[in-house]
């Protein structure tokens, strides 16, 4: 293993790859650390990307690194800015595959306005997998924006941001050998975010939808908040093929996983305006006022069926399908 | 056309229980709210058509045994992964090194046999009727193609025994919703001589809202009526022979056998296994009796059969939840426990 | 477990057919029924279990009418 052991052909690796993608003054550097200007208040996050397929339709597992990583900084109300990557390649990863991911780092990097100044690989025994390591920092605005699942307040409106299931339809379909054209969502939500910061809206809270569906999240917020949360199914869009691929493996959307969808509590006279700011921004296009905030069971989440019926929603047990990020 | 909806929330006669068979019914109640749709005087109870639920632990243990067999592959419905044996599950397994491969369709075994000839590919066929057909269908295709390496390990059980049991044994159920897919194969007409015998109606219903409302509407008409005969109310898919395709072929290559159930013990004839002369291709699947709770308090018994309401068992939701399941109803996605707790019902 | 929906029969092979679910196309078993292009039919587990009707207008009148005479 001569890449991974520090010599020539690990700093080949990085040079020929990921530096050449990256490209921007601070990594330029090659330095140990980064040195970057900073802000009064930071937000902070990390994460690790295990997805496999690496490679699906919409997008990879670097794009998913990024975009993840953007995403959970911009729910905090911070602009994203920074980007750290650590790789864990095993013995047997294509370089044209690593091309790829790197290269759709770079531009969802540049979408996203951040810069990645830091990274580190590491090349282990094994069969060909990849994994991504990343911490994001952001700056918050000045000013004392804040943001969290327990503001809700009774009235309050329920927006998201597009369709749900898309990407872990996605990498479903992927594993199970089912052929549509369903393409994961994996988007930068910053945009939409400073969107909505901009319009004044009154947001309580914002969250990306991520493993564990939209019904976890809103069940996170209901406990949070200790209200009660009531949503409509016939307001939640989902595409048809995704309905078509639930109905084949029997899924239900409302646990399936995104990686470009938020959802947001607003005070109620604010709702038609924050509707109007996510359908406006990129990626908001199906964007939907979903449910609200009611007099109820404190710490519920519900849902009033399309038969008209009421069903209590819980967040997911257990693993419940393979990983899908 | 009546108002069945108006008629089933206004309902105010004397309580009725209505068994649900199919756990895939149990699933749909959850899945729709129809509880809330209903008076509180009609009670919906679950019952042992959940064929994840009713497996005894001796079965997975063979599960477990053959994935850690060399040249073996364990192959089945995600549903299983989890569900425990006497000890551990195929999910615990494959980090010991169990080969166990998840597949939407039974069907895809053929593929993954072809493409490694030197396996033997051991299917987990659990299932009713409905997927007793699906499994006929794979036993001719792979001997028409002349695939020599794979096996069924088979669980497969049958309506009319367990139903017999749960009048005969227990009874308290004065109409049952019946399986809509299980019908599709068997015909409707499975469920008249049980409907004779115990004076009770049964409504074969589909899986939608609508559907399973205006079966029950059906029910609670019968029983107001003292009728006890088999409605169809899923004619589309549905008739009273069913598909004489799939019976054939099942008859073909499976036979009649005594099947141990959970919650219920051994019932006579109340299961289906490979023939003798396609023993080749089973993998052991007879006399798979012994079952093993995971706690001794564990209730799943008296849950799958419909005496004891899940809240009732004293594990439920205490050390019984579906991020440690005690026992079957709570791992399945389909079994009682767990609908009842992840939709919290109340009824 | 008895999940089953109903798709579009795109084209047969022999005892196999691909159908389409609102855009997902799946290769099925068509073993146990006689089906052609066009036909709309019941899918559980990969395998074909039934044919549908296309008109179901006169189904549901039908069974409307048994349960009014309920």
């Amino acid at each position: 293993m001569a890449h991974g052991s520090g010599g020539k052909a690990t700093s080949d690796l990085i040079s020929s790859i990921f530096a050449r993608h990256f490209d921007n003054p601070v990594l330029a550097k090659m330095e140990d650390a980064a040195v970057v200007p900073g802000a009064a208040r930071l937000a902070m996050t990390t994460d690790s990307f295990v997805v496999t397929p690496l490679v699906f339709a919409g997008g990879d597992i670097g794009k998913l690194a990024v975009c993840g990583t953007v995403n959970d900084l911009a729910m905090s109300g911070a602009k994203p800015m920074y980007l750290t990557c650590g790789f864990i390649l095993e013995e047997g990863v294509e370089t044209e595959d690593l091309e790829r991911i790197a290269a759709s780092m770079s531009t969802a990097a540049k979408e996203a306005g951040v810069l990645i100044v830091a990274g580190d690989t590491k090349v282990i025994e094994g069969k060909g997998g990849l994994y991504i390591n990343t911490s994001g920092v952001g700056f918050l605005p000045e000013g004392d924006f804040e943001v969290s699942a327990s503001f809700l307040r009774t009235g309050d409106m329920i927006l998201l941001s597009g369709t749900l299931g898309d990407h872990h339809a996605t990498i479903l379909s992927a594993r199970m050998g089912i052929e549509n054209t369903i393409q994961s969502d994996c988007a930068p939500l910053h945009g939409m975010v400073s969107a909505l910061q901009d319009s004044k809206v009154h947001i309580r809270a914002m969250r990306d939808v991520t493993r564990g569906g939209l019904a976890t999240v809103l069940h996170e917020f209901a406990v949070a908040s200790n209200k009660c949360l009531r949503i409509e199914e016939r307001l939640i869009p989902v595409k048809d093929q995704v309905k078509g691929l639930c109905g084949i493996l029997g899924l239900d959307p409302l646990y399936m996983a995104n990686e470009g969808k938020m959802v947001a509590a607003v005070a109620k006279e604010d709702a038609e305006l924050a509707l109007s700011c996510l359908r406006k921004s990129p990626y908001g296009e199906a964007a939907a006022i979903i449910g609200e905030v009611i007099s109820g069971e404190e710490g519920t989440l519900l849902l009033l069926t399309e038969a008209g019926g009421v069903r209590m929603l819980t967040e997911l047990y257990g693993e419940g399908l393979p990983r899908i990020c | 056309m009546i108002d069945y909806r108006n008629y089933l929330k206004e309902y105010d006669g004397p309580p009725i229980r209505i068994m649900e068979v199919c756990g895939t019914h149990t699933a749909s109640i959850a899945h729709t709210g129809i509880v809330s749709l209903i008076s509180s005087k009609i009670q919906l109870i679950s019952g042992p058509g959940c064929p994840v639920c009713v497996t005894v632990t001796e079965y997975i243990d063979r599960l477990i045994d053959l994935s850690l067999t060399p040249d073996t592959v364990v192959v089945t419905f995600g549903d299983m992964i989890r569900v425990t044996g006497s000890s551990k599950s195929l999910q615990d397994v494959r980090s010991e090194g169990g080969q166990v491969r998840m597949v939407y369709s039974p069907m895809d075994t053929l593929a993954l046999a072809k493409l490694e000839p030197a396996k033997t590919f051991v299917f987990a066929a659990i299932g009713f009727e409905t997927t007793t057909a699906v499994y006929a269908a794979l036993m001719d295709e792979m001997i028409r193609e002349g695939l020599t390496n794979i096996r069924l390990l088979t669980s497969l059980k049958t309506m009319p025994r367990c139903i017999e049991w749960v009048c005969s044994m227990q009874g308290g159920i004065d109409g049952f919703l019946a399986p809509g897919h299980v019908s599709v194969i068997t015909g409707s007409s499975l469920f008249e001589p049980l409907a004779r015998d115990f004076h009770v109606p049964f409504a074969v219903a589909g899986f939608e809202a609508e559907q399973i409302l205006m079966a029950l509407f059906a029910l609670v008409k019968m029983i107001e009526g003292k009728e006890s005969r088999v409605m169809n109310l899923y004619p589309a898919a549905v008739t009273r022979d069913g598909n004489l395709t799939a019976k054939d072929m099942i008859h073909t290559y499976f036979e009649s056998c005594d099947a141990a159930w959970r919650g219920m013990g051994v019932i006579a004839e109340s299961g289906m296994v490979l023939r003798d002369i396609y023993g080749k291709y089973d993998a052991g699947s007879r006399n798979l009796y012994c079952d093993h709770s995971h706690h001794p308090m564990c209730r799943c018994d008296k849950v799958i059969t419909g005496a004891l309401k899940p809240k009732e068992c004293p594990l439920f939701g205490k050390i019984c939840t579906p991020q440690a399941p005690q026992g079957a109803c709570m791992v399945s996605a389909e079994g009682s426990c767990c609908s009842y707790f992840v939709n919290r019902r109340n009824d | 477990m008895c999940v089953a929906v109903p798709g579009k029969v795109i084209s047969i092979q022999g005892t196999r057919a691909v159908v389409d679910f609102r855009g997902n196309t799946v290769h099925v078993e068509a073993g146990l029924v006689k089906v052609k292009p066009g036909d709309s039919v019941l899918v559980h587990a990969g395998c074909i279990l039934q044919v549908l009707p296309e008109e179901e207008a006169n189904i549901l009148a039908d069974l409307f009418e048994e349960l009014e005479n309920l």
